[in-house]
């Protein structure tokens, strides 16, 4: 089953991007279209987390919240441009869970959503990704195929996850730095490389060879 | 009030008096009193003069010794009509509400050139504001269509939005201790959200970012901080040679956490270095045309200042290292404990 999200933003590009972004990660998406109507428009789309806005036309992101607040429990995450404590101790203390500026850092906010709702406990997160036999296991860093398996630095698995979320795809090797970066690991485009072919090496070693393929001129795929 | 100068004033009573003296005498000697006894009148009436002269002259002195000194301790010298005794003399009233008057205009001025400074940063803070929603559509829009015409416009957008940032601290310094929240703050996360504001510019140039151990924790506002460090790693970007590096360490000593972030860029001149704080001062690197706004630092010390954090600046010629030192009182470990 998709996790729901509901948003609640009045800036009609933000609203449609955030829909292309979150849908693109996995979640179904709704958004709230009548600012007279976003409580029973809550009620109705019943979504496991919701990204609220404070400047709103008519209600405040805060009255919504402590409305929301009066019958359900579900993840809030404020996002905003105003960023005075006031606000954020506001969000706090209505309730909400995060706190989140504009203009925001994607991989923030789609790692804060992730944990979340992991944390609400309805959706464990699969710790083990599968592809043509090979586990990566996310948990100890390791990768196994057919029995064996090989020990992955960090920068080792956070590259092969990638590949792995992206697989059967090309990522181009910008992608997979940004990925990284997201993951505070600075790589630049040579140690990359260093890197991928230490892990072909390691892959080779348990019997896994030419699994990562490289594209000219596009990337990597599996 | 110099003696010579009162004497002058009083010049219309003496002469008066020296004519009256004048009169009697001549009077006196009509009507054959003798010399000596006109002689000791004339002695008797000059001393009286002498001395009534004398006394007004240092009363005066001392009541208006009285009102300069309460004038200098007053910071604002305007209201010293506020705290002064209402005199008595009929032309010092008139001064006296001459000064009133003055007074109110003063404080009617200040009160509209306050209202207006205040209107005005409200108008620039709501500006800032409502400037990150196009900013933030922008980079939704970007990030959802990658590609490498995109990941330009990102760094552009970064750059865009430190310069939003910059005026709205700018804006904010003046009162930053109603927007502080001190509480605990991982150095480590500040750190990484503030190299992630710079994610794209840091991949243009080819920055290699080194984390050495910044495990630590420090009590401070955390968005201050990390706007501190975005003007630091700006300037690492914009002054940044051939293979870039950035390196940030924390060390810990006794009493103080330090947190330097090193650079192998450009560096500053030692004849600049005492002076980068400075509001407006570009130095060697401003002429060189780096188009420097001589703001960044300023606010950065600013800022420093009333967190509570120092802040130095280090560099050998190529390369600058700035320590932020974070102090950690006996209180603080106090609590912690």
């Amino acid at each position: 089953m998709k996790r729901k999200i509901l948003i609640i933003e009045d800036d009609f590009t933000i609203q449609t991007q955030l829909k292309t972004l979150l849908s693109g990660n996995g979640y179904e998406v709704f958004a709230v279209t009548d600012f007279s109507q976003t409580i029973e428009q809550l009620k109705e789309a019943a979504p496991h987390l919701v990204i609220l806005d404070i400047k709103l036309p008519g209600n405040s992101g805060f009255e919504i919240c402590s409305q929301i607040r009066a019958f359900s429990d579900i993840p809030i995450v404020f996002v905003t441009s105003s960023n005075t404590d006031m606000d954020e101790l506001n969000s706090i203390m209505l309730g909400g869970d995060a706190f989140i500026t504009k203009p925001y850092n994607l991989a923030i906010l789609l790692a804060k959503i992730a944990a979340l709702l992991k944390k609400a406990g309805r959706f464990p997160q699969t710790e083990i990704l599968i592809w043509k036999d090979a586990a990566l296991h996310l948990e100890s860093s390791r990768i196994e195929y057919k029995g064996q398996t090989a020990e992955l630095t960090k920068n080792e698995l956070k590259i092969l996850y990638c590949l792995f979320k992206n697989a059967g795809k090309i990522c181009s090797r910008n992608d997979i730095v940004d990925f990284l970066w997201d993951n505070q690991l600075y790589v630049d485009d040579n140690a990359l490389s260093v890197n991928i072919t230490r892990i072909r090496d390691k892959l080779a070693a348990i019997g896994l060879v030419d699994f990562i393929k490289t594209k000219h001129r596009q990337g990597y795929t599996l | 009030m110099s003696g010579k100068q009162y004497l002058k004033n009083q010049l219309p009573v003496i002469l008066i008096n020296l004519l009256g003296m004048l009169a009697l005498a001549l009077f006196l000697t009509a009507s054959d009193n003798p010399f000596p006894a006109v002689l000791f009148i004339l002695t008797v009436w000059s001393m009286v003069l002498v001395l009534s002269l004398l006394i007004f002259y240092f009363s005066r002195k001392k009541y208006l010794n009285k009102l300069l000194d309460m004038a200098e301790q007053l910071e604002e010298r305007y209201l010293l009509p506020e705290i002064m005794q209402v005199p008595e003399k009929a032309d010092e009233q008139v001064f006296y509400q001459i000064m009133k008057m003055a007074e109110k205009s003063m404080l009617e001025q200040i009160g509209k050139v306050q209202r207006e400074r205040r209107e005005y940063k409200e108008y620039i803070e709501q500006w800032i504001h409502e400037v990150k929603t196009p900013i933030t559509a922008m980079k939704l829009l970007c990030e959802n269509n990658r590609s490498s015409f995109s990941r330009e416009v990102l760094a552009e957008l970064e750059m865009i939005n430190q310069y939003t940032e910059q005026a709205l601290y700018y804006a904010r310094s003046e009162h930053a201790e109603k927007d502080y929240f001190v509480h605990e703050v991982s150095l480590c996360n500040v750190v990484h959200s503030a190299i992630a504001d710079y994610k794209y510019l840091l991949r243009q140039s080819n920055m290699t970012v080194q984390i050495g151990d910044i495990e630590s924790r420090v009590y401070t506002d955390e968005k201050w901080v990390r706007f501190i460090l975005n003007q630091i790693i700006g300037n690492a970007i914009k002054y940044h040679t051939e293979q870039p590096v950035l390196h940030f360490e924390a060390t810990k000593t006794n009493d103080k956490i330090v947190l330097s972030i090193r650079d192998n860029g450009i560096g500053i001149s030692k004849s600049d270095l005492p002076r980068i704080f400075e509001k407006g001062f570009t130095g060697q690197n401003g002429r060189n045309g780096k188009n420097s706004t001589g703001i960044g630092l300023y606010l950065c010390k600013r800022l420093c200042d009333k967190l509570g954090i120092g802040i130095t600046a280090d560099s050998e010629n190529r390369g600058t290292t700035i320590s932020l030192i974070f102090q950690m009182n006996d209180f603080i470990i106090g609590v912690q404990d």
